[in-house]
């Protein structure tokens, strides 16, 4: 009896003398250029028009008629109805439909321009701080008073001021106005671990 | 018939006959293999440390012209190694500078641009693969770190339910990595960044063990990085390339930001969660967030530890 136990014993601990087979790993690949470009979110019209893109879509009146008050359709529930030419647009800014009136920010007399809440006029290609900022900020107060203190949004350059120039993102630079809440996007690759043996465990993890 | 006497037929008087030689000469072949196998690692080492470097002084006792030297010399093995020509310097502390980094945890959402900026930046090896930032996917409502995951990849993030917390060296202003050093190969700055003479550490690794936020990395082999990859501009006490079995961690991006510029992490973030600067600056972004933001933690407060790195919400 015990003889058969150490036997078994024996043949066990033979049968593991070779050891478990290691698997080569594939090379680690080098991460994609596109997660460590700073580039901001999206390029906004304004930029777009300012640095010589195709301006062929912004210009209203090939479209609308000047001096003729542009007619707003809302549904029963509230939402806007987007005109077919216009699809692009997703109007999702702000919860309970309290942001589905184009003219909240556009300006109903000339549709080149935006308008703040107070009255004060914008043009669309001016990306300084005296303009969308102050549109977006006639309603996001607070937003307004940290990313003028440089604290909401990125700023890039130099921190010390003797030193070089900074710069700060606008507000469309990462937000679209018509849908400003962030989108979802892939995450850059995680990090693969030291040992082969977690690190096969994590990688075939990832991909299940 | 009689063998023919030989005067060596004989083992007895120390003479040998073929027998005894045969096995001698066996047994020495397998010594002496075995010893050239044994040896054998050795010749893998091309990279030794050179007679200059094993002669160096410590950082804080090189003058200006053993300094000079000393780049002249990483400039020369950089050069030698990645064919890339790099412009290494010493940066000093700036007067009347104390860094502090304050992340935006309502903003943040886990896209780990970060951690690859950093990797592009600071030289880190691709493979085994070394980075300064781990990011954690936490579930709402709790802080316990026990409870985060950084191996998370879902098709998008953020995920609903969830917030990301980066973490990586905090530049403690009571570090204990600093206290356990055997060699004082990593000290404090007065700039407040946490720094270590590559060429002094002699990967003990009780840094590692003593830090509690898994801020430090040890190079277990030669770090590899392609050269294509290489960022050329480096210092002494940042991003030059490591050698293997030495520690390295973040070091708030040296070579930029005493050269007055943000780090890379903060620069590639879409969120604008990361923001950095002096907070002896009463002006300063950071001095603002202390004085407006819900600044809620230093990271682990209850150790004693007293970190640089502020962690705070919106609203």
């Amino acid at each position: 009896m015990i003889a058969a136990a150490f036997l078994v014993l024996a043949l066990m601990f033979v049968r593991d003398v070779p050891g478990r087979a290691v698997r080569p790993l594939a090379p680690i690949p080098l991460v994609d250029l596109k997660f460590i470009d700073p580039a901001p979110n999206r390029v906004s019209i304004g930029e777009n028009l300012l640095h010589g893109g195709d301006a062929s879509d912004y210009d209203c009146y090939v479209c609308h008629e000047r001096n003729k008050p542009v007619k707003l359709n809302i549904d029963t529930n509230g939402n806007i109805i987007v005109p077919s030419e216009h699809k692009d647009i997703v109007m999702a800014h702000g919860s309970h439909n309290r942001n589905n009136n184009c003219f909240n920010c556009h300006d109903e007399n000339n549709l080149d321009q935006l308008q703040t809440r107070d009255g004060r006029v914008l043009k669309l290609t001016d990306l300084s701080p005296a303009s969308t900022p102050q549109l977006c900020g006639s309603c996001h107060g607070p937003t307004l008073r940290d990313w003028e203190a440089g604290v909401h949004g990125r700023t890039s350059g130099y921190w010390d001021r003797a030193l070089g120039s900074y710069a700060r993102l606008s507000c469309v630079s990462c937000h679209n106005p018509h849908s400003p809440k962030f989108q979802g996007r892939p995450p850059a690759p995680g990090p693969h671990p030291l040992h082969p043996v977690a690190r096969v465990a994590v990688e075939s993890g990832r991909t299940e | 018939m009689p063998e023919p006497k030989t005067p060596c037929s004989c083992s007895s008087n120390g003479n040998m006959n073929r027998r005894s030689f045969l096995r001698t000469s066996g047994v020495l072949a397998t010594g002496i293999a075995a010893l050239a196998a044994s040896l054998s690692p050795l010749r893998e080492l091309t990279d030794y440390t050179s007679a200059e470097q094993f002669m160096q002084k410590h950082y804080k006792e090189l003058s200006k012209d053993d300094m000079e030297k000393v780049l002249a010399r990483i400039t020369r093995e950089v050069e030698k190694q990645y064919q890339v020509r790099p412009h290494v310097r010493d940066y000093k502390p700036l007067d009347g500078v104390e860094f502090v980094y304050c992340l935006n945890l309502t903003r943040c959402i886990g896209c780990r641009k970060c951690v690859h900026a950093c990797v592009a930046e600071n030289n880190q090896s691709r493979e085994p693969e070394i980075q300064y930032i781990r990011v954690l996917k936490m579930p709402h409502g709790s802080l316990d770190m026990e409870k985060g995951d950084h191996n998370y990849s879902p098709e998008k993030v953020p995920e609903k339910g969830f917030f990301y917390m980066p973490v990586q060296c905090q530049q403690c202003r009571n570090a204990p990595c600093v206290k356990v050093c055997p060699t004082k190969a990593t000290w404090t700055e007065p700039d407040g960044i946490t720094v270590i003479d590559y060429d002094w550490c002699i990967g003990c690794r009780y840094c590692e063990a003593a830090c509690p936020y898994f801020a430090r990395r040890f190079n277990w082999t030669k770090p590899k990085i392609p050269k294509d990859r290489l960022n050329p501009n480096m210092s002494y006490l940042g991003n030059r390339p490591r050698k293997q079995g030495v520690m390295e961690k973040c070091h708030f991006c040296i070579q930029r930001t005493r050269a007055g510029r943000y780090p890379a992490c903060l620069e590639v973030c879409p969120a604008g969660a990361r923001k950095f600067g002096n907070i002896l600056d009463p002006e300063s972004e950071v001095s603002y967030i202390m004085r407006n933001k819900r600044v809620f933690i230093q990271l682990k407060e209850e150790l004693g530890t007293s970190p640089r790195f502020f962690y705070y919400f919106d609203v």
